[in-house]
């Protein structure tokens, strides 16, 4: 047959690169391919950036400009439905990735498992940490490796449209028992506090941190998952009581539908994260001047619980021929201040920077909530995340797994623990099937 | 012929007024939003305008991101024009190969080709992603046009059709004028078989126009999207730059229209060459 | 040529040799050079099926038959290597009850959406090529315009008139004291049926219409006569000449609809209904990206390819009778 000699070829080159690396990784060196190449002075090179962050060219030409030898180029990748990430672990696999990618930290364990990304702390990325927002640089640390630069996080809060909730005679909910009185109340004058969005896996997740939830845990040699555990029940309990008193709409949120109700009023509130503003503003343009932010809402009275949703690092891939290179831009993309002003300016989130900006500066909607200095409320927010928590290999697939087993849920009224404990064992599952080593937290 | 009654005239334009209400209604949807921006889109009655400015609009999809859209366009037109083109030449000659010249393993050679019409074009485009990776084709031209010269089932309407169309006696007689096997397919051969050609054509051209999924898994630069991968990167981001929603909407319409006008026009092709050899199963 | 002989033009395979011309050509000489010249218009197409169909299906069957291990501490940092796997990745796809359940969807959609995609696209040919009909042209160019939007534009443009709060449809539909939710659990399949009914009728039905055009007019003249009304002279002449067609695109019918992707796809933000493994071909594409497990897609890809060809032949097979000649 004629197709043998490719066939033999594809997986002769898997093998290939399979064998050299674990050579790499006996000599005592960190896991890396080749010794990195380090650019001549004067010597002029390209490097690739895939990203999806509207507006990134803007900081990226300014790079250009400024450092005419390193000439980046970046490359807009579509986020529709994790496609990115798609692409890159194919890209990976295949031996032609970027030099540099935009990846959330939930979902940099499952780059390590492909190999996908440097080891900066081989460059001595580590001199860099306080440069950055304490527990977002641990995100990207695992071991005694550092995996990828901090950009932006999204710490979380609750919006709501303060005309209305005044006019129904409502505050801003401190605790969650009062989000769930609020909710009756507002359902009373025909809308909903907010959706419950069987697949947004994210907010899920964030919510379940605030209660002081691990989903992961790292134990010697093994992983531990631990979706069924005590804070993530609370988190599944009180919003399968709301799904069930009907107090909350069950469309998916950030949706055509969705954006329908944020402007008609059907929805005044939206338990989000920072960059949630630039969405607000941006598709219900009509609202302006009404919406303010709370923190939000907490399990323990007077408690000051956060967590976050969202955010993104720029991370160095593996193959890249100058990483020495590729971790400088990086490290400007997300410290310099003019970039960070670029990057604010296109509403990325909240930085993971310390300096180079004030916290007003991130207003960049002010007006749209009635003059409100609403990242104020954030930043807060962002200085009191919970720092134990850890993401872990295939969170995509738990998201999705997730996703399908409350969308099955919310049909067959299945109870929602029962979904914490399904996604848990399929998760166990699943890293096995990776051929880790996992069992199930209890 | 005698005219047939007047409740039987009144029957079936009512029936054909409704089938078409159903197929324009999406249409004429599409032609309204195209001329709103994203608040309208969202805010207003669908089937009707609101603040129509339908050249301020379109021409905002054409400018936005230094024309990119304009781009994603001549790459649609590039990958279907090149990729159909070759298609129904190679198609061609293969077709006329099996129909015309007996040899060991021709039928085996056709059900094999016939298997690659079954075959679920999602399910070979990642292992071809890697196949193509190796030769680093992934993320170039080549790696949506190659795919796309393939049409097994080209192949198939051609063999036909050229079984049915092109006369052995006339192949003999050119053999005996001295003309060489290859002369005789490029004259007499693809002369004879147009029709089918036409059809093979528009076939593979709406083909790789339409296709979503090869795209998709090739390209990760940009620049060389066709537009309806492009315009999925813009739905993907129009959550935090909603003017996105209006671009898209936009671009929709854009794409659809050259596509429709060009069906419209080579409606009497698709029949021919359809009549002629393609249902001969 | 003749248009009569529509549903068997080819010459019996027999034929072909004696209908040669004896002139003092050997036998031998001349299959060589046949063979030659066959080989020449071939390899180029065959070259590149072998590319992009044969190898990569090849590629994916070595897949589906092995695995991914990781070593090293947590598996983080540590090297994957590929071990045989025999056939686990196929009991695992099929101990799969999503990907189960999906494969039963897509069938349950062909059942319904496919016989009356085919009955509708008939019933507009016929009363397109009927005498009662005006406005032809019209009417046939409205039904195959949207054949010309491709499915992700498709159901991006459906998708907006599905969404409640911003549907038309629903908004009229309320006005009418109806409440309809086409993205509902229940609903949301059939929503999906008709965007493939909505790009595909049209196309359908052309096909039809090239086949009652191949038709000789007398035999329908004759029919008259002998006082054959309109339906009998449908329901009696012209649906059984059609019946290539009618065979023609039913195959290929199946064959899209098992490969239902593009427009779950795109509905899938819009409708919390539709789950990863919504349809095979979804699944498979979710384990392949999502799942970073490309070997358990395969397999699903390659089960996928064997239903989709047992089907098509099956239905062949069954429609067919005696005609049926693809060799």
């Amino acid at each position: 047959m004629i197709h043998r000699p490719l066939r033999r070829r594809t997986v002769l080159g898997t093998a290939a690169a399979a064998a050299t690396a674990p050579l790499a990784g006996c000599s005592g060196a960190a896991d890396r391919p080749a010794a990195p190449r380090r650019r001549k002075k004067g010597e002029k090179i390209q490097l690739s950036f895939w990203s999806w962050v509207p507006g990134i060219d803007r900081p990226v030409d300014l790079w250009n400009r400024t450092h005419p030898d390193v000439h980046v180029t970046v490359e807009k990748v579509s986020a529709v439905n994790g496609q990115q990430y798609a692409k890159m672990h194919a890209a990976i696999k295949a031996g032609n990735p970027p030099d540099l990618a935009q990846i959330e930290y939930p979902v940099i364990p499952s780059f390590l498992l492909d190999n996908g990304l440097y080891d900066l702390a081989t460059l001595d990325a580590a001199r860099h940490r306080t440069r950055f927002v304490g527990w977002q640089w641990q995100q990207s640390v695992f071991g005694d490796g550092i995996y990828a630069i901090p950009q932006a996080s999204g710490p979380m809060g609750l919006f709501y449209r303060h005309d209305l909730f005044r006019k129904w005679g409502l505050e801003p909910p401190e605790t969650w028992d009062a989000y769930e009185s609020a909710a009756a109340v507002i359902r009373k004058k025909g809308a909903w506090i907010d959706t419950f969005a069987p697949t947004n896996g994210n907010r899920f997740a964030g919510l379940a941190w605030q209660a002081g939830a691990t989903w992961y845990a790292a134990r010697g040699e093994t992983w531990t998952v631990h979706l069924d555990d005590t804070p993530t029940r609370r988190v599944a309990d009180h919003w399968e009581s709301l799904v069930k008193r009907k107090l909350v709409k069950t469309i998916p949120d950030r949706q055509n539908a969705w954006y329908k109700d944020i402007q008609t009023g059907a929805i005044p509130a939206w338990i989000g994260a920072s960059w949630g503003d630039a969405l607000l503003a941006g598709n219900a343009p009509a609202t302006a001047g009404k919406w303010r932010v709370a923190p939000l809402p907490q399990w323990r009275k007077g408690g000051d619980a956060q967590a976050n949703w969202g955010g993104s690092t720029t991370a160095v891939l593996a193959a890249a021929p100058y990483p020495e290179d590729a971790l400088e831009f990086a490290l400007w993309l997300n410290t310099d201040p003019k970039s960070v002003a670029l990057l604010i300016d296109g509403g990325y989130g909240f930085p993971g920077t310390v300096k180079g900006y004030a916290t007003t500066d991130l207003d960049v909607d002010r007006a749209f909530f009635g003059g409100q200095e609403y990242s104020k409320v954030f930043a807060d927010a962002g200085a009191h995340v919970d720092t134990a928590w850890k993401w872990g290999p295939g969170v995509d697939t738990l998201y999705q797994r997730l996703g399908d087993a409350f969308t099955r849920a919310l049909a067959d009224g299945t109870p929602f623990r029962s979904v914490l404990a399904d996604v848990q064992r399929a998760t166990v599952t699943d890293l096995r099937n990776k051929g880790l080593d996992a069992v199930s937290g209890t | 012929m005698t005219t047939p009654p007047l409740r039987h005239r009144i029957l079936t334009a009512s029936l054909l007024t409704v089938a078409a209400l159903y197929f324009l209604t999406p249409v004429y949807w599409l032609a309204v939003s195209a001329t709103k921006n994203t608040a309208d889109l969202f805010g207003t009655f669908g089937f009707w305008f609101a603040h129509p400015h339908p050249l301020d609009r379109l021409g905002a999809v054409l400018t936005y991101d230094h024309g990119v859209y304009v781009r994603w366009f001549a790459n649609s037109l590039l990958y279907a024009g090149i990729g159909a083109t070759a298609a129904t030449l190679l198609a061609a000659a293969a077709g006329f190969a099996l129909a015309k010249y007996p040899f060991r393993g021709r039928e085996t050679v056709f059900r094999v080709v016939l298997a690659g019409v079954l075959l679920p074009g999602t399910a070979l485009a990642l292992p071809l992603y890697f196949l193509f990776s190796d030769l680093g084709l992934a993320d170039t031209y080549w790696a949506v046009l190659l795919p796309g010269t393939v049409s097994p089932f080209g192949v198939y309407l051609c063999r036909i059709y050229a079984t049915a169309a092109v006369p052995d006696a006339l192949l003999e007689a050119a053999r005996i004028d001295g003309a060489g096997e290859s002369r005789i397919f490029a004259t007499l051969g693809l002369r004879l078989m147009t029709p089918a050609l036409v059809t093979v054509f528009l076939f593979q051209f709406v083909h790789i126009w339409n296709n979503y999924f090869l795209p998709l898994v090739m390209l990760s630069d940009s620049r060389l999207y066709p537009v309806q991968l492009g315009l999925t990167t813009w739905t993907g981001y129009a959550d935090r730059h909603p003017v996105l929603y209006q671009y898209t909407v936009g671009g929709a319409l854009l794409s659809v229209v050259p596509l429709m006008i060009l069906m419209t026009v080579l409606q009497r092709y698709w029949r021919t060459g359809l009549a002629d050899g393609g249902l001969k199963a | 040529m003749s248009r009569t002989a529509v549903t068997r033009p080819r010459a019996p395979r027999a034929h072909a040799r004696p209908a040669r011309p004896p002139h003092g050509r050997r036998p031998g000489r001349t299959r060589t050079r046949h063979t030659r010249a066959a080989a020449v218009l071939l390899l180029p197409f065959l070259a590149l099926f072998v590319l992009c169909f044969l190898a990569p299906l090849g590629y994916a069957v070595y897949q589906s038959v092995h695995r991914t291990h990781r070593t090293g501490p947590l598996g983080l940092g540590g090297h994957p290597t590929e071990t045989f796997a025999g056939l686990d990745n196929y009991a695992q796809a099929l101990g799969d009850p999503t990907f189960l359940s999906g494969f039963g969807r897509v069938l349950l959609f062909g059942a319904v959406q496919i016989p009356l995609m085919i009955v509708l696209a008939t019933a507009l040919a016929l009363l397109l090529e009927s005498a009662s009909a005006r406005g032809v042209p019209f009417f046939r160019t409205a039904f195959f315009l949207p054949y010309g939007v491709p499915g992700v534009i498709a159901s991006l443009l459906w998708g907006f008139l599905y969404v409640p709060g911003i549907s038309p449809l629903v908004e009229i539909a309320g006005h009418l004291g109806v409440q309809i939710d086409f993205l509902a659990r229940d609903t949301v399949l059939w929503s999906l049926a008709n965007i493939v009914t909505w790009q595909f009728t049209g196309y359908n039905m052309l096909v039809l219409i090239a086949q009652l055009k191949a038709v000789p007019p007398e035999l329908y003249e004759a029919a008259r006569i002998d006082g054959a009304n309109a339906w009998h002279l449908a329901r009696h002449i012209k649906i059984p000449l059609i019946r290539p067609a009618l065979v023609l695109t039913g195959v290929f019918s199946i064959i899209g609809t098992l490969q239902l992707f593009a427009e779950p796809m795109v509905l899938r933000p819009l409708a919390s209904a539709i789950d990863s493994g919504y349809t095979p071909n979804l699944h498979a594409y979710s384990e392949a990206f999502t799942g970073d497990n490309p070997h358990l897609a395969a397999a699903e890809a390659v089960l996928l390819a064997l239903v989709a060809c047992v089907l098509s032949f099956g239905f062949l097979r069954l429609t067919a009778g005696r005609g049926t000649d693809r060799g």
